[in-house]
């Protein structure tokens, strides 16, 4: 296979997203919405196609060689060549793979699950400009295409959350997850320049000025690095800011959950499957400098654990079901973290690769039963919805268990790769086996509350919508408001979703049960990412004694927990009146207040500084030197007004003593000057 | 001629022109002041034509007028002032019978529309 196809790779979403931003309406009439469907997905899954041949011809080598594939230069100044040129590479190819293979069945779902709505070709053209955009990211062979990436799933995912723009809430949470990203990209920029800055005092000769380049970059930046140790943690830290930003970590994470305001395929496609991973992504690219730099990757553990943990508890204060899945998604991302942290960069993109199917499988799941409960998102209007919905409820069980960590299931291997290697490897310190310890009690959380999920959702005793009041039924309006919420009657039939909406739902389940037990046989998924191991750390270790056991019993208790506790249906403590709620359950519900305190500080703390200084700089002292002036020029004005009397005989007279004193003054000087 | 001195000349000059300042200055009557202009110009041009007869320049140190063209400058200077004071004195009543047709007084005291 010939690796230029990486181009069409590229190109065929690029392609997607033209025709439907370009001709998506006009077609939609001449052909109808299924064929603009079809020429939706068709790109994205041809994509996926030539990265499995791309990806055979890699893991055909002994060692998978990275084969770049310049295209022509982009920025060639003062001796600085940037060319676009892709990478095949491991690590670029198994994101291909998730993007393009996750990405093509979110597609196919879309073309069900938006169906109804008017501005059809509108999503699906942000969908492949943005698999397009991701792609970029991933295969981009050096910081500033990655950057152009970075940006271009940021911009996707603003207007994708924002694609119901017509609901303020809709545009707030787009505006919210824009601005907190650009947090991050601010810290990732710092980090690129202090990269351009290191390698430009490193004085390493590079054939064609390629400086940026990573097969070129990498090297030079070990060395120079290595030499200073401080700068390496600077750097390491700066680009972890960045992945915190997109990865949603703390504090950086709040954009996420309210990031469930866009339709669930893009909940599914970039919050759970790829967008959010281009934070570990980016991380694995640039191993080598957290590899030099202890202290960040001790920083990178810790704050992996801790919104592990936060994520984790804040989950239990949710009723709306995308909200539980997207405090789960940033806790699983800090699972992540703890993997990169500790070393284990190989752990982390299992744990991509394992997330990315069963989150997207959870997400779809949750959307199939939004459709078909009138989007209704409240988990306390569900219930006993397996009995209508068998197979979303069959595939988001298993979905449920991947993520639980339940042994077999593809979570668990990858858990188990994490918090072995981070309880067993001292890169980060003692931290590091914290973290992993800390992750155990995570993973038994995480069990606990997806069985509350699955019992809420699919299980218990009671269909709980059958207690909303029977409305005579209203004719679905166009567009999504929030009318929607109370499209829910109590003598709703929720029915099985269309096949395209399941037949992904089926696919992903197969790959969340199996796809961690085949990329796990002999170490399969590391050695085809790190072939020679690390360069800095060497091969790691992640044998714990008894940790399956462990990981055993946090599965099974969770599970076991959450099945107990919601067995009787909605606990009375849970139930619509949040009021009743026990009182930590209500401050999870509201983030401890964290979400609230940022809005405090930085955006209505913000505008006080700005009123403050309006008030001040405006007021005081731009207005009052301009009115100072216009006052000052009319004071003297009005002074001087006083002699224009209009009195003739008096203006004769002064005119007399002028020219009086005019030539008296002249002869004063002719005489002086005859002396 | 030759018996009145310069200074003669130069000083009932001054005395005419002192005199038109003066009622200039304390005449309400447009039409005397009118007069009192007249009577400042004149004592200019006196002065210059005794000035010319005696083809005296103090001003000019050392100067560069040769004889007899320094008379015929002070003499042309004459006509000048004479033409302006005629064209001034036909636009002068001009103004005035315009005033009077507008406001049936001419007092000078009662224009003062440039009062700030």
């Amino acid at each position: 296979m010939d690796n230029n196809a990486v181009w069409l790779i590229i190109l065929l979403p690029v392609l997607g997203f033209l025709i439907q931003g370009l001709a998506g309406p006009s077609l939609q009439k001449r052909i109808g919405k299924k064929a603009l469907g079809v020429l939706a997905v068709l790109p994205i899954a041809i994509s996926f196609v030539l990265g499995l041949m791309l990806t055979q011809g890699l893991a055909s080598q002994e060692h998978a060689e990275a084969v770049i594939v310049t295209g022509g230069s982009w920025i060639n100044i003062m001796g600085l060549n940037i060319p676009f040129e892709w990478v095949v590479d491991p690590l670029s190819m198994t994101m291909v793979l998730i993007i393009t293979g996750v990405g093509a069945l979110i597609h196919l779902y879309s073309t069900a699950y938006m169906a109804e709505d008017k501005d059809f070709s509108r999503f699906f053209a942000y969908l492949n400009l943005f698999v397009a955009a991701m792609l970029v990211l991933v295969l981009g062979n050096n910081l500033p295409l990655l950057f152009i990436g970075w940006e271009g799933v940021g911009l996707c995912s603003y207007l994708l959350i924002g694609f119901w723009y017509t609901d303020t809430t809709n545009t707030k949470a787009a505006n919210k997850a824009f601005i907190v990203n650009r947090v991050g990209d601010w810290s990732l920029m710092l980090g690129l320049f202090l990269i351009v800055v290191v390698i430009s005092g490193a004085n390493v000769p590079v054939e064609d000025n390629r400086y940026l380049s990573y097969d070129a970059m990498l090297p030079a930046l070990t060395t120079a690095l290595k030499a200073n140790p401080a700068m390496a943690t600077a750097i390491a830290l700066l680009l972890f800011g960045g992945a915190a930003g997109k990865s949603a970590q703390f504090p950086l994470y709040v954009w996420l959950p309210d990031a469930m305001a866009g339709p669930t395929p893009v909940s599914a496609l970039i919050h759970a499957a790829t967008m959010v991973t281009s934070g570990v992504v980016l991380l694995n690219r640039m191993n080598i400098v957290f590899q030099l730099s202890p202290t960040a990757s001790a920083v990178v553990c810790a704050v992996g654990a801790f919104t592990a943990l936060f994520a984790a508890i804040i989950a239990f204060g949710q009723t709306d079901i995308k909200k539980v899945l997207a405090y789960s998604t940033v806790s699983q991302l800090g699972f992540m973290f703890i993997a990169c942290g500790a070393g284990a960069y190989w752990a982390g993109m299992f744990h991509v690769t394992t997330h990315a199917f069963f989150k997207a499988l959870l997400f779809l799941g949750a959307g199939a039963v939004i459709h078909a409960m009138s989007h209704e998102q409240d988990m306390r209007y569900y219930g006993k919805l397996g009995k209508y919905l068998p197979i979303t409820f069959v595939t988001m069980m298993i979905g449920t268990l991947a993520i639980a960590g339940v042994p077999g299931l593809s979570g668990f291997y990858s858990k188990e790769a994490i918090l072995g290697s981070a309880i067993a490897n001292s890169h980060a310190g003692q931290l590091s086996a914290i973290s992993g310890w800390v992750g155990l009690g995570v993973a038994a959380l995480t069990a606990m509350y997806m069985g509350r999920l699955a019992m809420l959702t699919f299980l218990g005793k009671e269909e709980r919508w059958r207690k909303l009041p029977v409305a005579e039924h209203h004719d679905h309006e166009d567009g999504h408001d929030d009318d929607h919420s109370h499209a829910l009657t109590g003598d709703h039939k929720p029915k099985e979703v269309p096949v395209a909406m399941w037949l992904p739902l089926v696919v992903l389940a197969l790959l969340s049960a199996g796809a961690g037990y085949i990329l796990n046989q002999g170490k399969r998924f590391e050695h085809w990412l790190y072939p020679s191991g690390l360069s800095q750390l060497g091969e790691l270790k992640h044998e714990v004694p008894n940790l399956e056991i462990y990981s055993y019993i946090a599965a099974g208790l969770g599970l076991v927990a959450g099945v107990l506790v919601y067995i009787g249906g909605l606990p009375a403590k849970e139930g619509l009146d949040e009021t009743k709620w026990a009182r930590w359950r209500r401050s999870a519900a509201n983030q401890f207040g964290f979400d609230a305190l940022l809005t405090n500080l930085f955006a209505e703390g913000g505008r006080d500084v700005a009123i403050g200084t309006s008030a001040f700089l405006e007021d005081q002292v731009i207005d009052g030197a301009v009115e100072g002036s216009a006052s000052g020029t009319r004071n003297f004005g009005g002074w001087l007004q006083q002699i224009q009397t209009g009195a003739v005989r008096l203006y004769a007279m002064l005119m007399l003593l002028g020219g009086v004193g005019f030539v008296g003054y002249f002869l004063f000087v002719v005489n002086r000057g005859g002396k | 001629m030759s018996g009145v001195p310069l200074a003669a000349y130069l000083a009932l000059g001054l005395f005419m022109f002192m005199t038109g300042v003066v009622g200039v200055v304390i005449r309400r009557s447009p039409i005397v002041i009118f007069m009192c202009i007249e009577l400042m110009l004149n004592a200019v041009n006196l002065t210059f034509l005794a000035f010319a007869r005696y083809q005296f320049s103090p001003m000019v140190a050392g100067n560069s007028f040769k004889e007899g063209q320094s008379a015929m400058a002070g003499q042309m200077m004459v006509i000048f002032v004479m033409a302006v004071a005629a064209a001034e004195v036909a636009v002068g009543l001009g103004i005035i019978m315009a005033i009077f047709r507008l406001r049936d007084n001419i007092d000078i005291d009662e224009m003062n529309l440039l009062k700030g």
